[in-house]
Order: structure tokens, then sequence, then C-alpha cells
């Protein structure tokens, strides 16, 4: 039952949300969503940590059904969904005062939160391809939130690539589902050998198509241009559990497709392998590059996350125990690095209507605290130790020496580094323009700008645990290992 | 032990927040309490040296950062730590009154204890991660320092120096992933019984450009000439005497536990050293900038370490000489650039000016001044009786025994041979000698010649007092170690070099046993020759123009174009690289929009021509089976009969108009009129004759026909 109510108490409240007449106070409306928002938190956590194992819902057919199932990764994930999406949501109520319609985002915003419950919980493909989809369209509304025409253009670009990928994992399901035993998700996966004999080429083609399907969400190279348009254009909490949550979603489609379904050990030494990781590889330099000569600030954070999920590809792509392990801890990490980047960016905004870079000049005299928490999540991104984004990519790096691969193999450690120091070089001139703008800049004149607490205390908490996460990895780094090593 | 261990550490640390809220209210108290922590900090350093110098094992912090902190003292850690802290404390006793005037400093005694904690940590780190970890800490906060007053100037050398040392993060970074990849192992101690029989050279290069960018080496070196003018002269001190050395620090790991003895990593660090030790002394030469010229200065003598680093490992077996002049260089530089950059303090707080020609003056009628800078000059210069003398001589000593070695035998040569190695202490001694031309240009500069403005002169002059006590007082203390370790080197810098011995892997050092004896002092001898020389001829001669109105002054004479960082590094990383690679990478960012952009127009065209494809069917089945009847030709406008009538009511109407319609004439044209009528009567006929109720009617008139011919028919029969 915990399962289901996860599911779908938030997503029932959302649609009550959508149908209530308008709320006559603006306290009201934050109430109702305060309480819809953590009870879908509670539910999702007590399902996490309590829930039945399992839940069959019902069948469409002989291989198709809705059914859900919790096991570790899907817990882990849980736990960064609710976390992100809780503290984002809490941070919109103060943000979204300069929006209007704010009861339409609120909707939209707890009926994606259940279907990712949905999502994260799926015991088997049909389920997950179902909320994907679910997902996808929901989470729509709330780029185009403020219906500019840039918006909605943003908006459409991010369904059109997100339906491109989707079909491309409706393919390869059509495959898989001819040459698995069944598709639900099982660690080392179920392939059916027999069926598989002689046809390995038309199930590689399907298992290319599904990553690259998945990897749209997860923008990777060629599929990631969704997310420089569609960022700017969206609210800036929505911006960040795009790239905090959504985009790690295209991960776990990954991650379920190439672990659980298809077996790590099928499409290792294939081309597949070789062109997802020069893909991967091509990404996370191309993603940083464009971040580096970019000059809206969320579109450098966009082009960032476009770089720093393909970090986690890459790891993912080298089938690797410590590689695997350096992905999901950086699944963990750049969820909560990235909503500290975005709210920052969305607390300027807020608070001062920049959107461009050159005009930050100072702005660590206007709000200091906020631009602290920038710069402790830039560390962390940029993998500057004791911060959390270093610990992931030292596994990373050790994953792909490790791993063997000609070539891949120190080509892997050397695009990482040289993406970490474009990171260096498009995050750090914020913070030294910020607080160091130089001796002609009127320190008299600077008001105080901190944005209020509602918006401060989620930039903080993230900034604190992307420290934190650092100095003391051993707890999650173990459970992470426990996961990866029934996997790989 | 663990315990003093931690508090070296994190008591800096912690102290930095304190001081920044004391900082908040009172600045007095702040600048008291940071004193109070630096001299604390010392004091604790010193305490380090009860606990014996023995092997103390490592502490862990483990599962910190992952693989978990730890750290170990020796012999060589605690020295370097003791003079890390007293190197802090000096500084920091001058620092109160050399800030007075200073905005935001807070801020810098912030990052200036975290720096020293930082610091401490790296020289106490047992494994490569912790002092990698500490290593970036340490740049992230230094980087504040350099940055200090905000000029442009200023936040420009401060981006060079942040750039470096990212960039040399991320090659450390680099180089520790293919080590550890190899070795399984970052633990120092572990390290030489790892590293047998690895390649490493890889990881050793990468780690030398990490280690080597912050230490100064050549390439790397760019960004000391251009901080140290624009950092506070305290922080200089720091940066140039201790920073530099935790890039030693990690030169010393790689070349005495990963690489040790190897000929190829020693030949590399020797040649390095070569071209660091003399092109720093050139730009040295070159500069009209006090502390410009101290700078360049520190690369050079981080060359000279380097020298000796590199011939540590070429002399196998018999490298106890090396590692003493190596490890007594490293540390007679830290005394040396301490003394020299609070002297530029001094001056820089009472003239704001470091250029040759404004402070020129300044240092005349000021005794005590005069000298602590020639404590340091003659020490740095080699000049017998004073510390640097003593190094020098060693690390030129170890290539004369190599020389040696390869005449007896003793050493096959390899790489470089005994003309190479030739041409290399003569490289040694010119250096040496460089190393007095400029320190005597800055001299003979400051406390020698008069201002070129007399006015200017009497300012300089009058001004007392300069500095106050505890300034002085830091500064005399700092100064007169120079001459205390030089002229007794057998009672002091003997035992430290026993102590410190153990680090590099050298047991029973054998000491030279007369340090100023003739063939040692030859060398500094030589030395002090082309010194002179050069002075003479080329400062005095070439280096300074005489003005119109006869005052001779000193001249830039470096081409400008000869900048490595404005003519190479910046260009290139900075538009070459980005500028290609970036555009390559918006092509592939528009890769996919293009293509679905191309694909709608392909698939436009293709289903034209299937469009078109379909049409030409029905086209061709009209032209053949479906052909239209032919177009009926126009029909004429009327008949005879309504052109006829027409005219006649045309022709009635005229007169009818004039008599009896005069009120409503009539004006309608008949002929027209009728026409019109004709037309729509026969299009009313057309209309019914092809309406399908005409064919009903026609049909059911056929029908009753028929029944009228059948009834007919039947009725007739």
């Amino acid at each position: 039952m915990l399962i289901l109510s996860s599911v779908f108490v938030p997503v029932l409240w959302g649609v009550m949300l959508l149908l209530l007449p308008e709320f006559k106070s603006r306290g009201r409306l934050l109430t109702v969503s305060g309480i819809g928002l953590s009870l879908a938190a509670c539910l999702g956590l007590a399902a996490m940590l309590g829930g039945e194992p399992e839940l069959f819902l019902f069948s469409f057919g002989s291989n198709l059904s809705v059914y859900f199932r919790i096991d570790e990764v899907g817990r882990l994930f849980a736990a960064v969904v609710i976390f992100v999406w809780l503290l984002a949501g809490f941070y919109a109520f103060e943000y979204m005062k300069h929006e209007k319609e704010e009861k339409r985002y609120f909707g939209f915003y707890l009926m994606v939160f259940g279907i990712l419950h949905g999502l994260v919980f799926a015991g088997n493909m049909v389920t997950f391809y179902l909320c994907y989809e679910l997902m996808t369209l929901l989470s729509f509304p709330l780029i185009l939130h403020n219906r500019s025409k840039e918006a909605i253009m943003g908006g459409l670009k991010y369904l059109f690539y997100s339906l491109f990928g989707a079909y491309l994992v409706l393919f390869g399901l059509f495959f898989l589902n001819k040459y698995t035993t069944v598709l639900t998700f099982l660690p080392e996966g179920t392939l059916n050998l027999d069926a598989v004999a002689g046809n390995e080429t038309i199930l590689l083609i399907a298992v290319f198509s599904m990553i690259l399907g998945f990897s749209v969400k997860a923008g990777m190279f060629p599929l990631h241009a969704w997310l420089p348009t569609a960022h700017p254009v969206a609210p800036a909490p929505a911006s960040a559990v795009m790239s905090g949550i959504i985009v790690k979603v295209g991960v776990l489609g990954i991650i379920r497709v190439v672990y659980y379904l298809v077996g790590a050990d099928f499409i290792r030494g294939s081309w597949v392998q070789t062109a997802w990781m020069s893909l991967s590889l091509i990404t996370v330099f191309m993603g940083s590059m464009l971040a580096y000569r970019e000059k809206v600030l969320k579109k450098r954070l966009a082009y960032s996350t476009v770089s720093q999920a393909s970090y986690i590809l890459f790891g993912l792509s080298l089938l690797q125990a410590q590689a695997v392990t350096g992905a999901l801890l950086h699944v963990v990490f750049h969820a909560i690095i990235k909503s500290c980047l975005f709210l920052f960016a969305g607390a300027v905004i807020f608070k001062t209507g920049k959107t461009r870079v050159e005009e930050l000049r100072g702005i660590g005299k206007e709000m200091p605290v906020a631009l602290w928490c920038y710069t402790f999540a830039g560390a962390a991104l940029i993998g500057i130790p004791p911060a959390s984004g270093f610990i992931s990519k030292w596994h990373l790096a050790l994953g792909a020496l490790g791993s063997g691969i000609p070539v891949f193999s120190w080509l892997g450690p050397v695009v990482l580094l040289i993406s970490a120091l474009l990171t260096a070089g498009y995050l750090l001139p914020i913070t030294v323009q910020g607080f160091l703008p130089g001796a002609d800049y009127g320190d008299a004149a600077v008001k105080k700008k901190e944005p209020g607490p509602v918006m401060l205390l989620p930039l903080l908490i993230f900034a604190v645990l992307a420290l934190a996460f650092g100095l003391f990895p051993t707890a999650l780094t173990e459970y992470i290992s426990a996961i990866v090593g029934g996997i790989v | 032990m663990i315990a003093l261990i931690y508090l070296l550490i994190f008591m800096p640390m912690a102290a930095a927040l304190l001081s920044y809220l004391i900082g908040r209210r009172a600045k007095t108290a702040r600048d008291a309490f940071v004193c109070l922590v630096v001299v604390a900090e010392f004091v604790l350093s010193l305490t380090l040296h009860t606990l014996g110098w023995g092997d103390h094992g490592v502490i862990s912090l483990p599962g910190i950062c992952g693989m978990g902190l730890h750290f170990t003292l020796d012999g060589f850690r605690a020295i370097y730590v003791s003079i890390a802290c007293f190197m802090w404390m000096m500084t920091g006793l001058f620092s109160p009154e050399y800030f007075a005037h200073y905005h935001n400093r807070s801020r810098y005694y912030f990052f200036n204890l975290i720096t020293l904690g930082a610091t401490v940590a790296i020289f106490l780190s047992a494994d490569l991660y912790t002092t990698f970890i500490f290593f970036e800490l340490m740049s992230l906060a230094s980087y504040v320092w350099v940055a200090q007053d905000e000029k442009p100037a200023a936040l420009r050398a401060a981006g060079t120096y942040l750039a470096v040392a990212v960039m040399g993060g991320m090659a450390l970074l680099m180089g520790l992933f293919l080590l550890y990849h190899e070795t399984g192992t970052l633990m120092i101690a572990e390290l030489p019984a790892a590293c047998e029989g690895k390649n490493l050279y890889a990881a050793a290069i990468c780690m030398f450009v990490g280690f080597g960018a912050k230490a100064g080496a050549f390439p790397m070196h760019i960004w000391l000439p251009k901080a140290h003018p624009v950092a506070p002269a305290p922080a200089s001190a720091l940066l140039s005497g201790i920073l530099t050395k935790t890039g030693i620090f990690g030169l010393l790991v790689i070349s005495c536990k990963m690489l040790l003895n190897d000929e190829l990593w020693s030949t590399f660090i020797l040649l390095v050293g070569v071209v660091t030790m003399f092109l720093g002394a050139l730009l040295a030469l070159f500069s009209v900038d006090f502390k410009r010229t101290l700078a360049c200065s520190s690369v050079s003598q981080i060359g000279f370490i380097m020298v000796g680093l590199g011939m540590f490992g070429l002399l196998g077996e018999e490298n106890s000489l090396a590692m003493q002049g190596t490890f007594l260089h490293m540390m007679n530089h830290s005394l040396f650039k301490l003394v020299l950059f609070l002297t530029a303090a001094v001056i820089f707080m009472n003239t704001h000016k470091l250029d040759l020609n404004e402070i020129r003056g300044f240092g005349r009628k000021k005794p005590l001044l005069g000298f602590c800078f020639l404590m340091g000059a003659l020490g740095i210069g080699g000049i017998p009786m004073w510390s640097g003398y003593i190094s020098k001589t060693l690390i030129h000593e170890s290539i004369v025994e190599y020389i040696h070695g390869l005449q007896g035998g003793h050493f096959l040569p390899g790489i470089l041979t005994e003309g190479h190695m030739h041409a290399i202490e003569w490289i040694f001694l010119i250096s040496g000698g460089l190393t007095l031309a400029y320190m005597c240009k800055l001299y003979v500069a400051v406390f020698v010649e008069r201002n070129e403005d007399p006015a200017v002169q009497r300012a300089y002059d009058e001004k007392k007092p300069y500095m106050n006590r505890i300034s002085a007082a830091a500064l005399t203390i700092s100064a007169a170690v120079i001459p205390y370790l030089g002229a007794s080197p057998h009672e002091t810098m003997d035992h430290l070099t026993d102590l410190a011995q153990s680090f590099f892997g050298v047991e029973h050092a054998a000491h030279v046993a007369l340090y100023f004896n003739w063939i040692n002092v030859k060398g500094s001898f030589i030395s002090l020759c082309v010194g002179t020389f050069v002075y003479v001829l080329v400062v005095r001669g070439w280096m300074m123009r005489r003005e119109l109105s006869g005052i001779r002054r000193y001249v830039n004479r470096w081409p400008a174009f000869l900048d490595l960082e404005e003519a190479v590094y910046r260009p290139v990383l900075l538009r070459l690289l980005p500028g290609v690679l970036g555009t390559v990478c918006r092509i592939m960012d528009g890769f996919v929009d293009v293509l679905a952009k191309a694909l709608i127009a392909i698939g436009s065209v293709l289903a034209g021509i299937a469009d078109i494809f379909v049409d030409g069917i029905v086209v061709l089945l009209r032209r053949t089976i479906y052909r239209d009847s032919p177009k009926p030709a126009e029909l004429e406008e009327g008949n005879a009969l309504t052109h006829s009538l027409g005219m006649l009511l045309n022709s009635m109407t005229q007169p009818l108009n004039k008599t009896f319609r005069r009120n409503r004439e009539e004006k309608r044209d008949f002929e027209h009129w009728l026409v019109l009528k004709y037309a729509s009567f026969k299009e009313n006929l057309t209309v019914i004759g092809r309406s399908l109720s005409y064919g009903l009617v026609l049909f059911c008139l056929g029908l009753c026909a028929t029944l009228l011919y059948l009834l007919i028919s039947a009725f007739l029969k």
C-alpha cells in the first residue's frame, strides 16, 4: 500500500490543486502545497524504508504488467529524488512569488513527484517506461511555466527530444521483450541465452538504441541539446530539479537496461561499449567547453550538467566496479551540487534580476551567504578536495585506469581532468569577481540583498551536504559498493 | 604526539574562524589574537622536537575524504614545520603594522591562518593523498593573499596564480591516479618498496608539473614574478619562502621515494634545475622592481635546489653531500627570503613604491635596515661566513664529486658526459655570480645611492621611526639567524642535516671536514669575480641610462615580448584553444538541431516529389482515360434578337426621357440588360438541365412515355 500511496497521493493531490478554484490568499495555496509536498515525501520515505518489497498492480497481457519492486538502487535514487524535490519545492515557495499561476506550478510539481516515486520503485521495464513517459509529459508544463515565446519553444524542444528518446527506448524494448525471459529488473540481467544465440547483433543494436534513448534525458551527445534551451527559460527551482533529478532518471534508465536487464557481461567489449564510452567522453569535454564560453549563468549551468551527467555515463560505460561506484556517487553529489548552483542562480534572479555572468561582479558583497554556498558547491563540482565531487572523480578515474580498456583507461581520466579544469574556468570567476570586485567597486553603496530564509535554507543545506559528503564519504561509498558488487 | 600534531594543523584553522569573528567587533583585538596564534604555533612546533626525531609511525584519521588522512613525524618534517612556523610568526608579528592601512584585513588573516594549517599539514603528511588535499587547500587559500588589494594588476596576477595552481593541481591529481594505479598505495613510507620495478615516468612527470608549478620550476615559474610584486610583502615572504618549498617537498618525494637514484629522472631534474637557476638569475638581474627581483631570485634559488636534487639522484651511493646541500639550501632560502621580503615590506609601507628609481636612497641613514638586508643578500649570494655559502658549496661539491667520479671511471657516463658536467658547473658558478650582481644592484640602489629628487631624499632621511619595535625585532631576529648558522656550520647545520637525512633515505652522512678551506672557497671566489664583473660592466654600464638631466636611472632592458605568460600561455590557453575547440564543440552542439532541420527539409522535398508523383498519375489519367470533354467555346453575349430588341428599346427611351419621364429618367441600357436577362435565362436552363430533379423528371417522363407506349401497344393488339 505504501508504494501505491506514495505514487497516487501526490498525483491526486496535484490534480486536486489544479481543479480547485483560485485560492483567496497565497498563504492558503502554500499551506495546501506544503502539506502535499511533505505528505508525498513522507510516503516516499516510508515506502523506501519500510514498504512492502514488491507490489503487483495489474497486467496488460502475458509479459506486460505494472509491477513495483524496491531494490537498493531504487532506494538510493528514491532518497536523492525525495530530498532534492522537497527542498527545491520549499525554495519555490518564495521564488515563485514573482511568477504567475503558482497553483499550476505546484500542481504539476506534485504530480511529477508522485510519478517519480513510481519510476524509482518500478520493478520492470514496462512500469518504468510508463512512468518515464508520464514524467516527460507532466514535467513539460514546469518548463514552459511563464509562457513566453522562448519558454514555449524550450518546452517543445524538451518534449520532442524526450519523445524521440522514448521511441528509441520503445524500439529497443520490443527486442528486449523477445530476448529476455522476463522484463523484471534482476541483478546480472534476465537474458534468455538460447533465444539470443545467433541474434547478438540485433540485440546489441536494440541495447544501444535504448542507451541512446535514455541518454536524451541524461543529456549525452548527440541528444543533449534540449538542456541548454530548456533550463534558462524554466523557473529556477524547476531548472534545479531538472538538472538534479530528471537528468538522473535517464541515468537510472540506462542502469536498469544495462545492469538489470541485459547484464554488463553482454556488452562488455562490444562496439556498444566503445561507442558509449566515446560519446560520453565527447560530451564531458564538449559540455565543459561550451559552459566555459557561455555567458548566461543558467545556460552555463545547463551545459555544465551536460558535461557532469556524462561523467556518470562514462563511469557506467566502463562496466567496472569502482567506476560504477564513482558514477553512482556522482549521481548523488551532482544532484546536490547542481541543485545548489541553480538555486543560487535563482536567488540572484529573484533578488537582482541579473542573468548574465558579467553582471555578477560584486555579488558577494550583496549576498555573501548565497555566494559562499555557490562557492562550496562549485568547489565540489570542480573536484577540489575535500569537497564531495573529488571523491566521485577519484573513483571514476581509478576505475577507468583499473578497467584496462585500451586507450580509454588513460584517456578517460585525462578528459575528466581537462573538463575539471574547464569547470574551474567557468565556475570560479563568478566567485572571484563576486567577492573581489576590484578596488574601484563602491563598497559604500552596497546594499545587502540576501534572500529570505525560505530560499537561503535549501541553499545552505545543499552546500553543507556538498562539503560534508566529501569529508565523510565512507558510509555512502560502502553502501554503493555493496550495490555495485551485486551487479558488476 | 597525536594531540600535538592535530593541534598544529587544526588549531590555526579554528583560530582563523575565530579571528574573523573577533575582527568584526574589534580590529586591535584581532591583530593581537593573530599574533598570539602564530607565536603559539611556533612554540608548539618547537615542542615537536622534544618528541625525538626518529620514525614515529603513522597517525590516521580514517575515512575522512574517503581514503583517510595520514600524518607522520620525522626529523625532516619536524625541522620544516618549525621553519614554516618561524616564518609565519615573524611575518605575523610584522603584519599589524604593515597592514594598518589595508581594507579587508580580517579576510587576509582568515586565509593566512588557513594556509598556515594547510602548509603544516603538507609537511606532516604521511601519504600523498593527504598531501594533495592540503596542497589544494593551501593553493586556494593563498590565492586571496595575492588578490588582497584588488587592484587590476593584483587581480590579474592572482588570476595567473590561481590558474597555475588549478592546472598544477589537476596534473598532480593525474600523477596520483597513475601512481596509485601502478603501486596500490600512496603512503610515502611504503612507496620505495611499492615502486620497485614499475614504470612510473608518466606519473612522475604529471606530479612534477603539479609540484613544480608550486615550486616555481621552469616553465611553470610564471606566477612568481607576477604575484610577488602585487601581493602584500609579508605574504610574499611566505609565498616565496615556504609555499614554494611545499612544491620542493613533493619533488623530494618523487626523487627520494619513487625514483630513487633513477638516472633518467635525476638528469631531467638536474637539467630543469639548471635552466630554472640560470633563467631566474637573469630575470632578476634585468628587473627594476625590488620585489620582482626577489621573486625572480626565488625562481633561481629553486633552480639551485633542484640542481642539488638532481645530483642527489645521480650520485647513487655517494649522495650524502648532495642531500645536505639540497636540504640546507631549501632551509636557507626560506630564511633569506623572509629577511629580504620583510625589508621590502619596510620599504613599501613607508613609500608605497617598489620601483628602484623611486625608492632609491630610501635606506640611507637606516643602519638597522641596511644591516638586515645585507645579511639576507650576503647569505643568498653565498659569501663565506653566511649560511648560503655552506649549502651552495655542498651542491657545488657534489657536482665536482660527480665529475671526479666520471674521470676516475667510478661512474659510467650516461646521458651526461664529463663535458656536460663541466658546463653545468660553470653555469652554476655564473648563476651564483649573477645572484651577487642583482643583490648588489638592490643594495646599492636602496642603501648607497641618493634619490634623484633631493626633496624625496630629504623626506626619506627624515622618516623616523620607519617601523615599530615589534616589526624591528622580527626583522632583526630573522636576519641574525643567517650569520649565526653560517659562522658555525659544524655546530648547527651539520646537526640539522643529521636529523633530516632519514627522509632522504641517507644514513650516517659524511660531513665536509672543513668548509672554509681554499678548495671550497674557490667556487665562491669565482662567483664573486663573475658577480663583480657583471655588476660593474652590465648593470652600471648597460642597465642604467643617463637622462637629459644628467641623472643615471635604472631601465628595464628585458625585451617585452620575451614573456612566456603573455606571449604563449595566455594566448594559447585563453584564446587559441577555447577558440578552436569551442568552435568544434559549438558545431557539435548544434549538430542534432541542424540534422533535424535538414531531415525536415529533405523530408518535405521527398514528400513534394511523392506528391507530384500522385498528381502526375492523375494528370496522366486525365490526359488519357478520363479526358475532359473539350471546353465549350465562349458563348456570345446575347443573340440577334436581344440586340435588335435592345436597340429598339434604347431608341424609344430617348424621346420618352425628354417628355413624359423627365422627372424620373430611364437610364438603363436595354441592349445590355436584355443580354444579361438572356444569359441568366440560359444559365437557369442549364442549371435546370443539369439538376438531379430535372433528370428525375426526365426519367419520370421517360417512364411515363414507356408506360404510355406499353399501354398503347397493348391496346392496339
